[in-house]
């Protein structure tokens, strides 16, 4: 299923390159506008602009309304214990990142935190570990091959995922593979419980960008251009670990909207 | 041309670049400048929390606060970056204009919602030779604190920001691709991104009204 899912969206892709066209390269005589173009890294920006505002409608017509649904009927604490728990389930992911990251210390502190949400913390619903300082923070194969000292490649937008990068969207991919949640084995129950918790990720991280999303809408003259330098900027944040004292619940994970996921409001 | 003569056309020639340097150059003392951020974010905080204050009150105080606390031209400038040179004289004044103008409204209206607001000093660093990051932590009620990171300047003699880093993100980069953006899809005209700036002033001065 995925692979023959895979297939058409490669092709899909493929199409719209050719339709699209590349980017045009500055001429060699402006070497600054070369600079900015080598800096944006987006030769596929007509295609990746496309997808941008298929997205866009995608989200005002299907995601922002249920997000805000989902803000409305839900109460807060409810919503807290989705996210923690969808943060939790990523444990695999985030031990992951830590360990091929040689960094010991967050990997034990994502291994305490499993522990003790997983149980304690019932199932992970309640974040113990934060009450405790251990706050979550996020990892993923992105950051990992950044890490490893792979450049991030040609900028990308792909409706759902959001702003990405040849090197993030290979480790995303990664991810998703090697996520011991889709290598259990098959049948019903497990399918109907990825496709729950992938859809659950995606309204869950859609209403934590609520109010982003809104500021970028009203006050950039250029959403897409804005969003593909707060992308960059927020990814090279979290590559260097630089989490913020509210600490990142982050069931997003290796994609994101130049903005960390933090505790519901 | 003789050897002596060239050299001190050198030499003439580096101190007019060092004369038009702005005075940015200097070196920014890192206490000075975390003082100068802690005594204008609690003037933010004391206006946006001050109860007596009427809507358009507490807007217009912030936006004084801010206009002495940032260096609106230097960033403008920055932000337009290779675009300042291409603009023609009136372009450039007009530019400015509408920039301090969606700078100060924008950062207004968004510090304006920010009632309850708590801000204490986080650790300092300093970035680099010209400038100094002094990081604030915000608590909001109901709201999970996050870092904002004030990049503060010797402007002139004066301590001044010149930018502002929410978790890693800096307003004046990402202001920076944009404007640039839409330049470049309009041909590099920089007239374009005026007309774009006048439209996003109405707007945001309708939805104040409004």
């Amino acid at each position: 299923m995925i692979s023959s899912l895979t297939r058409l969206l490669g092709c899909a892709a493929l199409a719209l390159l050719l339709l699209a066209g590349c980017a045009t390269r500055p001429p060699a005589d402006d070497p600054e506008a070369l600079q900015e173009f080598r800096e944006n890294n987006d030769p596929f920006e007509p295609a990746n602009r496309i997808m941008f505002e298929v997205n866009e409608a995608i989200d005002k017509a299907v995601l922002q309304p249920i997000a805000e649904a989902y803000r409305d009927l839900l109460p807060k604490p409810i919503r807290s214990g989705i996210r923690n728990v969808l943060g939790n389930l990523r444990t695999p992911t985030i031990l992951t990142g830590d360990l091929l990251q040689g960094n010991v210390t967050r990997a034990r502190e994502t291994l305490g935190r499993f522990i003790v949400n997983s149980t304690i913390g019932i199932g992970g619903i309640v974040d113990v570990g934060r009450r405790y300082d251990v706050l979550g923070h996020s990892e993923d194969m992105g950051q990992t091959l950044a890490v490893w000292g792979v450049g991030e490649g040609f900028y990308m937008f792909v409706p759902l995922l959001g702003p990405t990068t040849a090197r993030d969207l290979t480790g995303f991919a990664i991810d998703v593979y090697t996520n011991p949640q889709s290598l259990i084995g098959q049948g019903q129950i497990l399918d109907v419980w990825n496709y729950t918790r992938i859809g659950m990720t995606v309204v869950d991280t859609r209403e934590a960008l609520l109010e982003p999303f809104d500021m970028v809408r009203k006050t950039s003259l250029d959403p897409y251009a804005t969003l593909r330098s707060a992308y960059r900027q927020r990814r090279s944040f979290e590559i260097l670990n630089k989490d913020g004292p509210g600490g990142a619940v982050a069931p997003a994970g290796g994609v994101g909207f130049g903005q960390g996921v933090l505790e519901p409001q | 041309m003789r050897p002596d003569l060239l050299s001190r056309r050198l030499v003439l020639a580096s101190l007019v670049v060092l004369g038009a340097t702005p005075a940015r150059a200097q070196q920014m003392d890192i206490n000075r400048a975390t003082t100068f951020v802690h005594r204008a974010g609690q003037d933010l905080v004391n206006a946006i929390n001050d109860p007596r204050l009427n809507q358009t009150q507490r807007r217009d105080k912030v936006a004084s606060i801010l206009r002495t606390a940032i260096d609106i031209e230097g960033t403008g400038r920055f932000i337009l970056g290779r675009y300042v040179r291409q603009a023609s004289p009136a372009e450039l004044q007009d530019y400015l204009k509408l920039f301090d103008e969606i700078i100060i409204r924008n950062l207004s209206a968004r510090f304006g919602e920010y009632r309850g607001v708590k801000f204490s000093l986080g650790r300092s660093q300093q970035r680099t030779e010209e400038d100094a990051l002094v990081s604030t932590l915000i608590e909001r009620p109901n709201n999970p604190t996050f870092t904002l990171d004030w990049r503060v300047a010797e402007i002139n003699g004066q301590p001044r920001v010149v930018d502002v880093i929410a978790e890693g993100t800096s307003l004046r980069l990402t202001t920076r691709s944009e404007y640039s953006a839409v330049i470049q899809r309009n041909n590099g005209r920089v007239a374009s991104l005026l007309d774009a700036m006048r439209g996003q002033i109405a707007q945001l001065a309708s939805r104040e009204g409004g």
